[in-house]
């Protein structure tokens, strides 16, 4: 194997790969500055921050063999100037410093630094970057202290609309050109480009032009400044204030890793979690602008309907009400809808509640909404679990006869799971008159709920544990991002294990009472309800316990425990789904 | 506090949602320029990369790039808009809005600042009672800050109207060539020798040009201290 030495230390890599230098260091935890360089596009080396000494063996011209000293050690030829390591590519025997080892190199990373801020604007008091940009934290570590520019600097367009959803601040960018390699190389919109010349560059759109392409978000993650920050986003909170919780978005079958930054129990950002597997760096656009989706309308409790008006109740009531409604109505009378909305977990619960009662296994309602996919991370498919229920051998609803079956009647019971028939135009609000309609739902917008006899709010994905499958057949985890409203030893264990940053225990000082919703998770509603039509679905140690089963019980769900799924998820066998192991 | 003689250092924002100026039935290529831009793309592996010709080709079409003309060439070249218009900004030599009937870039890069190129600059703005980037009332001069010119040699310099250089200037120099200008007299391509070609090859390396002059070592500007 060809080696390299690194500070000293020799590394043995893979010819093969053609790794940079930069690239290879990362992946041993060697740390080196840098702004431009990034995995997934071409390398320009244009910030100059990721210098370091490169040397090779010395070679005889003549023989090709290489020269040795007294002591039999190759003789290190260093090349004469600083080298880019994002450029450089690993040869045998080859020899590095870094900052670790070379004065040279410290002084060079910092003059780097001195000329990058010369003209930067060093507001960072007032940027939304502060606290995770590239350029303070490597300026703390690696730049100079204070600054010798007392002249005055070239002053940039700010708070300019790129697009919809993007605003530039041209005096913070360090023209390092992500951006616009990534409309040119990754998203292919080819909308960005630098902009004149020298101290007067930045970036822009061509004139009249709008950033407005599907995935135009995915500049500001990369932006190693606070050049580019999110239009909504901007100036609502400091980076510090918020946690972050690992997950996945729910817009669609992608599945796409994210996290879920959190204030005050309120979601005010969605950002994306790297899964080369999945979405790798990105995200669209669309998959970050639905948080307000978790924070406002939604429910205040549960609510039953007597003398036809839905008044407020406590759970125990609801959970009452539910269990009377279903009890003494025949199974084959009752339908349950299940829901590509929700979890595997909740899923299968129902599929349960369903078999007890004698009822069909339950069918969920599709959201396809044809031609809105393209071919990469949005899917025609607007839910994130059709695949999960399909698993469970939930199958799609032929829309068409349930509409015919509950309006010639023949429906007594109508359980829907995180979903809403009407606004699914599954049927029309008079049609579930004589129906007894119980609800999961997630907001007060819910177009069925007229029509509700036992509504019960839902936990969100950002207020649940659980697993989603995506079209892939890709197994992953979702953790609580915020708190809701009551007490529940197992989102309470898992919220302090995905909030790592700041711990969402309320023994610690980010504990917040505000903004917390009076709803449950569905996998703790359904065995209330279940107990009390006498079928037992206790699982002391909720979700976890239930996916053990599945993924024992179920060949489609094979291997998809909760340590296997971890961070990045789990992809599944293609089985026959809903057989029996 | 020191003082920094750069008067404007502000970097304006692009017209956002720029006035079309070329009449559409205008942005058209004639059949003898579709043919030039044909041999241009034959000549690059690439035929983007015949860019700055078509570029070039409309600016001496229309006189300047507005927008629109800026679209033209990258619809033509079938390449992203954004990205010609990159090209278009990057180079001065490239007007995006109207000049005066002669354009003054004078160079402010390293060696020409070393040299003077501000005092120039700051005199001609002063004689002509304009800012740089901005154009006389009677449309006869605009005065441009450019980057390196690649005539370090006789410092500080500038170019006319993207045509010949002007050397080693002094305030003098300057003074009798806007006098020559404004008598509708463009300066004559000058080679600038080296002293050594003085005695080796009788002064002049090239024999396409008249007009020579030799190099001086010049004067330090006054304001560089
Ligand atoms: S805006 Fe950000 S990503 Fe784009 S060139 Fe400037 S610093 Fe780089
Ligand atoms: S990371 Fe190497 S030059 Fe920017
Ligand atoms: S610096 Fe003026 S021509 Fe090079």
């Amino acid at each position: 194997m060809p080696t390299v030495e690194i500070d000293g230390q020799v590394y043995t890599y893979d010819d093969d790969r053609h790794d940079k230098l930069l690239q290879f260091c990362l992946d041993h935890d060697i740390e080196l500055p840098h702004f431009c360089y990034h995995p997934s596009m071409s390398i320009p080396a244009n910030c100059r921050q990721c210098l370091v000494q490169v040397g090779t063996p010395e070679r005889d011209r003549a023989t090709g063999e290489l020269v040795t000293d007294e002591e039999g050690n190759p003789n290190i030829q260093f090349m004469p100037g600083m080298q880019t390591s994002c450029t450089i590519g690993l040869q045998d025997g080859m020899v590095v410093k870094t900052h670790r080892t070379s004065d040279a190199v410290r002084e060079a990373q910092k003059d780097t630094l001195e000329f990058l801020l010369i003209n930067h604007p060093l507001d960072c008091p007032i940027c939304d970057q502060a606290g995770h940009c590239p350029l303070q934290i490597q300026a703390y570590k690696y730049g100079p202290e204070g600054s010798r520019f007392e002249f005055r600097k070239v002053h940039k367009p700010k708070r300019v609309k790129l697009g919809p959803r993007v605003t530039l601040d041209a005096e913070r960018c360090i023209n390092c050109t992500r951006c616009t390699r990534f409309t040119d190389e990754i998203s292919e919109s080819g909308q960005l480009t630098i902009n004149n010349r020298g101290v007067r560059n930045y970036p822009i759109t061509a004139p009249g032009e709008d950033f407005d392409e599907a995935y135009s978000m995915n500049t500001i993650d990369l932006c190693p400044v606070g050049a580019l920050t999110a239009s909504d986003f901007r100036f609502k909170a400091r980076i510090w204030e918020m946690s972050s919780s690992p997950s996945i978005v729910t817009t669609n079958a992608t599945g796409a890793n994210c996290e879920y930054w959190v204030r005050d129990n309120k979601v005010l950002r969605i950002t994306p979690r790297q899964n080369m597997e999945v979405n790798e760096y990105w995200l669209p656009d669309e998959d970050r602008l639905v948080y307000d989706r978790f924070n406002d309308d939604r429910p205040e409790g549960p609510q039953v309907r007597s003398n036809g008006q839905l008044v407020n109740a406590n759970w125990t009531q609801a959970y009452a009400k539910a269990a009377a409604l279903l009890g003494p109505v025949d199974g084959d009378r009752i339908q349950f809808v299940g829901s590509a909305y929700a979890t595997v977990e909740d899923n299968y619960l129902l599929t349960q509640l369903a078999e007890h009662l004698g009822a069909d296994t339950p069918v969920y309602m599709p959201h396809i909404e044809p031609g809105a996919g393209d071919d990469w991370l949005i899917t025609d498919d607007k839910t994130p679990n059709a695949q999960g229920c399909e698993r469970l051998g939930i199958r799609e609803a032929d829309m068409q006869m349930l509409r015919t079956r509950i309006q010639n009647g023949e429906i007594d019971v109508l359980y829907v799971l995180e979903d809403d028939p009407v606004a699914s135009e599954l049927c029309a609000l008079a049609d579930l008159e004589d129906v007894d309609v119980i609800l999961h739902y997630y907001n007060t917008t819910n177009e069925t709920l007229p029509a509700v006899d036992v509504a019960l709010p839902a936990a969100m994905v950002v207020e649940t544990v659980g697993t989603y499958v995506n079209q892939d057949g890709r197994a992953q985890r979702v953790r609580p991002a915020k708190a809701i409203q009551g007490v529940n030893r197992t989102l309470m264990m898992e919220m302090g294990t995905s909030r790592e940053d700041e711990h969402g225990t309320p023994f610690d000082r980010w504990h917040n009472e505000s903004h917390r919703i009076n709803c449950k998770p569905s996998w703790e509603i359904l065995p209330q309800i279940a107990d009390r039509v006498g079928l037992d679905l206790d699982y002391a140690k909720g979700p976890q316990a239930i996916m053990n089963e599945v993924q024992s019980a179920l060949d489609a769900f094979e291997g998809a425990t909760y340590d296997a799924m971890g961070l990045q998820g789990v992809a599944l066998e293609d089985a026959e789904a809903g057989e029996p192991a | 506090m020191s003082h920094f003689d750069i008067e404007r250092p502000i970097v304006k924002l692009p017209e956002q949602q720029p006035e079309q100026q070329i009449p559409d039935e205008e942005l058209v290529w004639t059949d003898e320029e579709q043919e030039r831009i044909e041999e241009r793309k034959a000549k690059y592996p690439d035929p983007k990369s015949a860019i700055m010709d078509l570029l070039w080709m409309a600016q001496e079409k229309y006189d300047y790039l507005p927008p629109e003309a800026i679209r033209l060439c990258a619809d033509t070249l079938d390449m992203d808009y954004a990205r010609a218009y990159g090209v278009a900004t990057f180079y001065t030599q490239y007007y995006k809005e109207e000049k005066g009937k002669f354009v003054l870039d004078v160079c402010t890069c390293f060696s020409c600042q070393m040299m003077g190129g501000y005092d120039i600059l700051h005199y001609l703005e002063e004689k002509l009672g304009i800012h740089k980037g901005e154009t006389t009332d009677d449309g006869l001069f605009t005065v441009e800050e450019v980057e390196c010119l690649g005539c370090c040699g006789s410092a500080p310099m500038m170019q006319v109207t993207n045509g010949p250089y002007v050397h080693n200037l002094t305030k003098d120099k300057v003074d009798a060539l806007l006098d020559d200008l404004k008598d509708g007299n463009m300066p004559p391509f000058v080679s600038v020798t080296l002293p050594q070609d003085e005695d080796e090859m009788g002064g002049n390396r090239r024999s396409d040009v008249e007009a020579t002059e030799t190099y001086q070592t010049p004067p330090r500007s006054e304001a560089v201290k």
